[in-house]
């Protein structure tokens, strides 16, 4: 896998300098991009032909290898790695051997012994199956409609069943309809859902929450599919109606052309403050293709229409959501539709400078703002480091005499976790520290080393003279043991100022889940993402150690007016803290 | 024998006119029971024909009318929805329909549609459990909080059932034998005089009385019920009377302290509601609103946390221990260690690795389990006979083989619990700095005068009710394989 890995770095770099042939990567000196200066509505110029000798003006470099697709951040890595750690330990051949030793898991075991008929029985046979049952008699309905559903079995058996049974009894349980009706809604007969709701309204007096969605999931697929909103009025005094709700209702709506009250239901999910389906956006965006009748009632002009759905290109912005491929086809299939314009969608992937494949045109930085950026200390100082109880992570005088060191000490260039670090390579972990610290200084950069003081307890991993020399390389602060040192490095790096990075394999994430608001929490991730170094590889002794690059664009649905950008979900491995690597580069060719 | 005679009956019934029905129209029928003999309303459907009691057989699959069902569903509605008018328009009568009561009455009717479809929910609901179950603002949680409620119906159902029938069984043997004075049981006569629980109340009482007056005072610190669920913190109560209870029993119970407990939270109003005003006020323990600093002095104090850095070797009977009174189900790493680093308190952890094979679970117990451990500690000084308290699932024995190897000489080094003289300096330091000595070492100790002597004894001599080992076992063959041999035999 390391070799395929390897290939596609050369591949993707191969690209980048066509001049030489051959690339070798150690010798590969690609220049970080501090777009310091550089604000996201400037970015609209061509790209530049000449990139590397305008970065490297830049004071900041690092010398780093090519992020894609190795990056930590990269879509489907965690599993990777997970993949390749148990295949190390030897633990994926078990495994196998479990599942295939494993049965398929037994359940619904009621409905063992019971044999469902393959055709429709008059009740006679009924009540001799009935009689030969193994289960309880008062039951055998409900398990039998159970094993029904299970084997897929023909509506018209289920309606031999519930005929036996309304004969039998002259009546039916509720349980009974709504296996039924679940029977249905699922083999898509929604004329029998439609007779079973005008049956099921008269014989009870509500409906509870699975009969609803049902019915609304069975009505908007027809033409009456207004009577869906009653019973969604219905479940609203009760219940929260779930975004799956909604999203059966508004594409039944747009289906038969009424686009105003899909908007509006739209709306009210955004209200709620609930997530829309990937469903309902693909609804909606395949709605605009087929254009809507605005003439008729709960019509809408497509000019409004085409807002509206530039306006859910915000929400995904504004909230990072990846839309899968499917949902990506029907917004390429929409751009397509539109008249009047010449859009061109192409399915692409960015090169590691971050410039798009297909149009050649430039992403925007992944650099924040300066507003955004002192927003993100200041909440990073006041709920990751002091959160509740400073107590917690650390102690108030600690806390006090490391922003005194912060102080006394010059700007960092890079902020080390030392025990990340160091850890690395088990046994001889200060050895490791020391070789990337004398990294950092040949590469004349200014670091700090954060650790915690059981390091300075000389032992056998913990040699003394190492410590010593890193001490001398580099400005080194230790905190207590009991204290956690991850607060600390995020606060120095943020101090530092932009152009600062830190070095660790930690992700972060607990320290990202204490930011209180899913924005700053945002924000923080795109910081992270342009400021974490990762080393490359395995680090062998006596050989130089390189960092992973750092993309310098952000991934996110982007536009520049005459280009749309959209990065689309196409792994299945893809983790909630990894990005897509594929794009949906859309441009407007007169 | 009616019932089934009427099962049979209907059974037979019903499918003669299934025969008739399938043919030639709907007639005059009548539905009985299932099987077991439930009844069911019977209903009359009527057409104009007539009966043809000549009918024949039909024929099996297409001719079987499907949709029977539905007339039969439909018939029933007009029936019912009568009935249910008149009901309604009494509902109308007397209810003012104020919105929350209208929420509420939501709420009900859709608890009795889940119960309807099959959900687990309980059979009755109070106004109470309705009013909580609207407040709840999900499905899942709606659900999670009715089926705990079905749950502890059906466990009340079933100890009411248990009553009922004991009772009919008393009963029953009084109405046999009545109770008159011939028919009495004899009394037992015994040269033992019979001993009375009011005795061994007394008994205890006095221990208590001693205990609050000499006895080594124990702390709970009931701080953190800011940090707790409602839940969890009735878990805490009911955790904080087991405590008690296993105290007053004890051999030399400990001078109990319930410090930061406020006199208006809701700890102590859970408490004081669980033993009763009067048994509150009787207890034979020490509650106040201060905090443990300011009742004890600090360098008394040691705060026992899981969190700690130290390990606890040796229990001092001089020093007052504190223990976080908190149950967090999801866990809070940090949270009690956290109060004691604030206040600059000492703090330690039970030797659990030092003694335990550990295996899963994170290394918190429970109150009780604390107390029980605590007081044996407090009682034998063995740290076997202690930890026994720790829930077995959570480790695989005790560490036997490995002391066995340290008596035989190949000592491992790393233990580290072994240096008498480091244990010396850490000490000294311990007592001038109680917190924050900036060594900060893995395995300071907070033991107190001469222990480590003490320790290396109790050390040596495990007790030996503990399960052996592979390595164990093979070593006593070994042994034995010598015994074996004779002397002169050997080299």
């Amino acid at each position: 896998m390391g070799a395929t890995f390897l290939f596609q770095a050369r591949l993707c770099l191969y690209g980048l300098s066509q001049s030489s042939g051959i690339i070798h990567l150690g010798k590969m000196c690609a220049r970080t991009m501090c777009t310091k200066g550089i604000k996201p509505g400037e970015r609209k110029s061509p790209p530049r032909k000449n990139d590397t000798t305008i970065r490297q003006t830049e004071s900041f470099k690092v010398r780093q290898m090519p992020s894609f697709p190795t990056s930590v951040f990269a879509a489907g890595n965690a599993k990777r790695t997970t993949e390749m750690l148990k295949r190390k330990t030897a633990l994926a051949s078990l495994e196998q051997e479990d599942a295939a030793g494993d049965q398929p898991r037994r359940r619904g075991f009621k409905t063992d012994g019971l044999v469902a008929p393959d055709r429709p029985l008059s009740p006679t046979e009924w009540k001799k199956q009935l009689e030969e049952a193994p289960c309880s008699p008062e039951r055998f309905d409900v398990h039998m409609m159970t094993l029904l559903f299970k084997t897929g079995a023909e509506l018209d058996i289920a309606k031999s069943l519930l005929t036996f049974v309304a004969l039998e009894t002259g009546t039916m349980s509720y349980q009974l309809l709504l296996q039924y009706l679940t029977l249905c809604v699922k083999g898509g007969h929604d004329a029998e859902a439609l007779d079973c709701y005008q049956i099921m309204r008269g014989a009870f007096p509500a409906l509870e929450t699975g009969a609803s969605s049902l019915f609304i999931k069975a009505f908007s697929r027809t033409e009456s599919w207004r009577e869906a909103l009653p019973i969604l009025r219905d479940m609203k005094k009760v219940i929260a109606p779930s975004t799956r709700n909604y999203s059966d209702i508004i594409s039944g709506a747009l289906l038969h052309g009424a686009a105003a009250p899909a908007w509006q239901l739209y709306d009210e999910v955004l209200g709620e403050g609930l997530t829309p389906l990937p469903d309902t956006w693909r609804a909606l965006f395949e709605g605009g293709a087929r254009g809507g009748r605005a003439e008729e009632e709960g019509g809408m002009s497509p000019a409004e229409y085409g807002e509206r759905l530039l306006g859910v290109l915000g929400y995904m912005r504004d909230n990072q959501v990846y839309p899968e491929r499917n949902l990506a086809d029907a917004i390429k299939t929409w751009f397509h539709s539109l008249p009047g314009h010449h859009w061109r969608g192409e399915w692409t992937t960015v090169s590691p400078k971050g410039v798009c494949k297909g149009c050649g045109s430039e992403l925007e930085s992944i650099q924040l703002t300066p507003e955004e950026y002192t927003h993100l200390e200041a909440r990073v100082m006041a709920d990751i480091i002091q959160g509740k109880d400073v107590f917690q992570k650390t102690t108030a005088e600690e806390l006090e005499s490391f922003k005194a060191f912060v102080k006394r000490k010059p700007v960092f260039d890079v902020v080390v976790d030392g025990l990340n670090v160091a850890n690395i390579v088990k046994g001889r972990q200060s050895e490791m520290l020391l070789a990337v610290v004398c990294e950092l200084e040949r590469q004349g950069l200014t670091s700090l080393v954060l650790g915690r003081k059981h390091m300075l307890r000389p032992s056998a991993s913990w040699d003394r003279r190492n410590m010593g020399l890193i001490q001398k390389k580099a400005h080194c602060f230790f905190t207590e043991n009991t204290s956690e040192d991850d607060p600390f490095l995020l606060y120095a790096t943020l101090h530092s100022g932009n152009h600062c990075r830190f070095l660790s394999r930690d992700l972060m994430r607990d320290h990202k889940a204490c930011l209180p608001d899913a924005l700053t929490r945002r924000l923080f991730f795109k910081w992270q993402r342009g400021h974490q170094l990762v080393i490359h590889g395995t680090v062998a002794q006596g050989r130089r150690v390189g960092f992973q690059m750092i993309s310098p664009y952000d991934t996110i649905v982007q536009s520049t007016g005459v280009s749309w950008h959209v990065p689309y979900d196409d792994s299945v491995d893809r983790s909630s803290y990894e990005v897509p690597q594929s794009w949906l580069c859309l441009t407007n060719k007169p | 024998m009616p019932l089934e005679m009427m099962g049979l009956f209907s059974r037979r019934v019903s499918v003669e006119l299934w025969r008739l029905w399938s043919v030639s129209g709907t007639r005059h029928f009548s539905i009985g029971t299932f099987p077991t003999g439930q009844v069911c309303s019977s209903r009359s459907f009527s057409s104009g024909r007539y009966l043809r009691t000549d009918a024949s057989q039909p024929d099996q699959g297409d001719k079987i009318d499907l949709d029977l069902w539905k007339s039969v569903m439909r018939s029933q509605t007009a029936v019912d929805e009568s009935i249910e008018e008149d009901k309604e328009q009494v509902k109308k009568g007397d209810s003012t329909d104020s919105p929350s009561g209208c929420v509420l009455a939501a709420t009900r009717e859709l608890v009795s549609m889940w119960r309807q479809a099959g959900k687990l929910v309980p059979d009755k609901i109070t106004d109470e459990d309705v009013k909580t179950l609207a407040e709840l603002t999900t499905k899942s949680s709606k659900k999670k909080y009715l089926k705990f409620l079905a749950i502890r119906e059906g466990h009340k159902n079933k100890s009411k059932e248990k009553q009922e029938k004991k009772r009919a069984e008393r009963e029953q043997r009084l109405a046999e034998f009545p109770e008159t004075l011939e028919n009495r049981p004899p009394v037992k006569n015994s040269f033992l005089m019979q001993y009375r629980d009011h005795w061994l109340d007394r008994l205890l009482g006095w221990r208590g009385a001693q205990a609050m007056n000499f006895g080594q005072p124990l702390v709970f610190d009931m701080s953190y019920e800011a940090h707790m669920t409602p839940q969890e913190l009735t878990n805490s109560v009911s955790q904080m009377l087991e405590v008690e209870s296993c105290n007053r029993r004890s051999l030399d119970p400990f001078h109990l302290h319930l410090c930061n407990l406020q006199p208006e939270g809701g700890y102590r109003q859970q408490l004081v509601k669980r033993y009763g005003e009067d048994a509150w006020d009787r207890l034979l323990i020490t509650e106040t609103p201060q905090r443990h600093v300011d009742v004890f002095p600090q360098e008394q104090l040691v705060y026992l946390t899981a969190d700690s850095p130290n390990v606890l070797r040796t229990f001092d009977p001089s020093k007052v221990y504190v223990v976080g009174a908190m149950v967090d189900r999801s866990i809070q790493t940090g949270r009690s260690f956290a109060t004691a680093k604030r206040l600059q308190m000492a703090t330690a952890r039970l030797p659990l690795d030092q003694f335990l094979r550990w295996e899963i679970g994170a290394k918190t117990l429970t109150l009780d389990q604390m107390i029980r451990i605590l007081l044996t500690i407090k009682d034998t000084g063995s740290w076997e006979q202690a930890l026994a308290f720790v829930p077995k699932r959570k480790h695989d024995g005790f560490y036997q083989e490995k002391r066995q190897s340290e008596r035989g000489g190949t000592a491992a080094r790393d233990r580290g619990d072994r240096y008498p003289q480091r244990d010396q300096r850490e000490r000294q330091g311990s007592a001038r700095e109680p917190w924050g000595a900036g060594r900060g070492g893995q395995d300071r100790g907070v033991s107190g005068k001469g222990v480590g002597m003490a320790w290396e004894r109790e050390y040596k001599q495990p007790v030996t009710r503990i399960r052996s080992s592979q390595n164990s076992t093979s070593e006593d063959r070994r042994r034995t394989d010598k015994t074996r041999t004779p002397w002169y035999q050997q080299d």
